[in-house]
């Protein structure tokens, strides 16, 4: 993260390169320290605090004692999640839902950025761009009420369109059945355009020598497409995916949230959503904050997963 | 450089066609829900409304403005967004340049010690209980203390101020100014274009977030747009599930209805940001291309 050449460790020796004693180089640094104080101060309220507060998925939580005077309860709450019949519920559902977009989400923009890549029109081409970049930026609230008034029974040209082919409309978003492809389709609706400028950039450093060396010997567009830009974004394609599968259990959950109905709740519940839902909804807030640790450890593994495969069949990590 | 064979020219306009549909299925929601808030609502309801207006009004950003409920919501998210990007561009300014002063002791412990933050937390309860306990869930403080920092705001400002000779520094010094003239007088006009898009990530986070409202905000007068727009579309799905099938009920008797109401709402949490976007389109692509090189 720090592109700066390692300094001796500060207070080490007492010396710096320059010769000064620490105590001197830090009195002379005052005004910064007083610019990093703020964000000390934040880190530790807003950002340390709270992971002491975990502590609390051990504990039997009263609000009186506080978090620290509350007694100690040991694995109680992680015991009653496991053997709880929600458990396996929210653990199939998270798997199944992080997995489908990883399936369909995770190479849409690579092929996006790929398409767009042989375009040779850069007028076309930016076009594109600038539209497909536009979801990104509008909330995922804003999608999924976008999402209910084009699908919607009442008017929504989706079902008007069924209507015209003489078939009935289909309630989409309160249908059980449509929660996964909703989910899916949406989620790439909203982020492939975005995801691709990472490809497109790592596309645009490929050594265009490579291509009229590979036409040379005959390579057609396929062959050129598999043997030259694939290998070329490959580190980059690892990267992200490292990225997206550590990511993917906790960062879609909005949407998901968004998309969740009375209708499809059985397959729509993820380990976010259930923390929400028995923490600030039932109060069980020990509860909760111990199926919160559970789902980052989860994560860490999946993450440690993704990276050891990464590393064995593409050589690429981010440890 | 490649041979035009027949196959390519027919992957060329396959191509060309894919991606243009793409474009198109895109833009067309947005489109479409803008004609839709211009119609009115029962006219919409009966179907065949694609590309303009049938029965043109403004009724339902009219009624939009005078819902009460409406116009606090938006008048919050505007506030929120304008001390948002003030207050969190300032103190991250102030932060990325000691941070980027690489003769600070400290400061690799520095930027470690705000890193780890990204890769492990508490959790959601517990940082709940803390926004409760110091009293922001009652406040409107809720989306500005809690918001000031960012770690990925921080690195793209700082990777900009290293990017600047540390000489300039020194030779200000050495002319007797001062770190707080050096930043603002020599380093921050040096650095407007990230500094405008960090304002526009900060602003467009401001402006969309509604978790932050629906989940630890417990005072209702004081949710933003984004949370009541939330709010509306669950009341309206939790009616249209039970109206399903009975298509004229009594709600289709007013000229516009509960639905017409959400698409004018929707539209007025939309402009702005479409209005503001192809302008900093440029910006956001090149932030976006040093966080993916430098994180």
């Amino acid at each position: 993260m720090n592109q700066a050449p390692a300094r001796p460790a500060a207070g080490a020796s007492g010396k710096s390169v320059s010769g000064r004693p620490l105590w001197r180089r830090i009195w002379q640094h005052r005004l910064l320290y007083l610019f990093l104080l703020p964000c000390m101060a934040w880190l530790l309220v807003f950002c340390y605090y709270p992971m002491y507060g975990a502590t609390l998925a051990f504990k039997d939580y009263s609000y009186s004692l506080g978090i620290l005077g509350s007694p100690w309860a040991g694995w109680k709450h992680f015991e009653e999640f496991v053997s709880s019949p929600e458990f396996w519920m929210v653990i199939k559902n998270t798997v199944i839902i992080s997995g489908m977009k990883i399936l369909f989400g995770f190479p849409a923009p690579i092929i996006l950025a790929l398409l767009l890549n042989e375009v040779h029109s850069g007028k076309f081409k930016r076009a594109v761009q600038t539209m497909s970049y536009l979801p990104n930026f509008v909330s995922w609230v804003v999608v999924v009420t976008l999402m209910t008034i084009v699908f919607s029974p009442y008017g929504g040209i989706v079902n008007d369109i069924r209507k015209s082919f003489g078939l009935e409309s289909v309630f989409y978003m309160g249908r059980k059945e449509s929660f996964y492809p909703m989910t899916v389709l949406s989620d790439i609706w909203k982020n492939a355009g975005w995801g691709s400028i990472v490809y497109l950039s790592a596309l645009s450093g490929i050594n265009p020598e490579l291509y009229e060396a590979a036409v040379l010997d005959g390579a057609g567009r396929l062959k050129c497409t598999w043997h030259v830009t694939l290998p070329g974004i490959r580190e980059t394609i690892g990267i992200m995916f490292i990225f997206a599968v550590g990511g993917i259990l906790s960062a879609g959950f909005d949407q998901i949230l968004l998309l969740q109905q009375p209708a499809n709740n059985q397959i729509s519940e993820i380990l976010d959503t259930y923390v929400l839902k028995t923490g600030l909804n039932y109060g069980r807030f020990e509860y909760a904050t111990a199926i919160g640790l559970f789902k980052s450890l989860f994560s860490l593994v999946v993450m440690a997963g993704a990276n050891f495969i990464t590393k064995k069949f593409m050589d690429v990590g981010i440890w | 450089m490649y041979m035009e064979t027949k196959p390519q020219k027919i992957f060329q306009i396959f191509n060309y066609c894919f991606l243009g549909l793409f474009g198109f299925i895109t833009l067309y929601p947005f489109w479409y829900v803008l004609v839709a808030s211009l119609n009115t609502g029962r006219d919409f309801m009966r179907g065949g409304v694609y590309l303009f207006p049938r029965e043109f009004t403004w009724e339902n950003y009219f009624y939009a403005f005078q819902d009460s409920r409406i116009y606090t919501s938006l008048s919050i998210s505007v506030a929120k967004t304008l001390i948002g990007v003030v207050s969190s561009l300032f103190f991250t300014v102030l932060i990325a340049y000691a941070l980027s002063v690489k003769t600070l002791p400290g400061r690799t412990f520095f930027t470690f010690f705000w890193y780890f933050t990204t890769i492990f937390g508490g959790g959601m309860i517990p940082y709940y209980m803390l926004l409760r306990d110091l009293g922001l869930t009652k406040s409107f403080w809720l989306y500005i203390f809690p918001a000031v920092y960012n770690f990925f705001n921080f690195l793209l400002i700082r990777t900009n101020f290293s990017n600047i000779p540390s000489d300039l520094r020194e030779s200000a010094q050495i002319d007797g100014a001062g770190d707080f003239r050096i930043l603002f007088q020599i380093y921050l006009p040096l650095s407007l274009p990230v500094l405008a898009t960090v304002a526009l990530f900060i602003g467009v986070g401001q402006w969309n977030d509604w978790f932050t409202g629906a989940y630890y905000q417990s005072n209702q007068d004081l949710i933003p747009a984004a949370t009541l727009l939330r709010k509306l579309l669950n009341e309206a799905t939790a009616s249209s599930t039970i109206k399903v099938g009975h298509e004229s009920s009594a709600a289709t008797m007013q000229s516009y209805t509960s639905q017409s109401l959400q698409m004018a709402f929707v539209m007025i949490l939309t402009m702005p940001i479409v209005v503001v976007y192809p302008f900093l389109q440029k910006y956001y692509v090149k932030g976006v291309m040093i966080g993916a090189v430098k994180g």
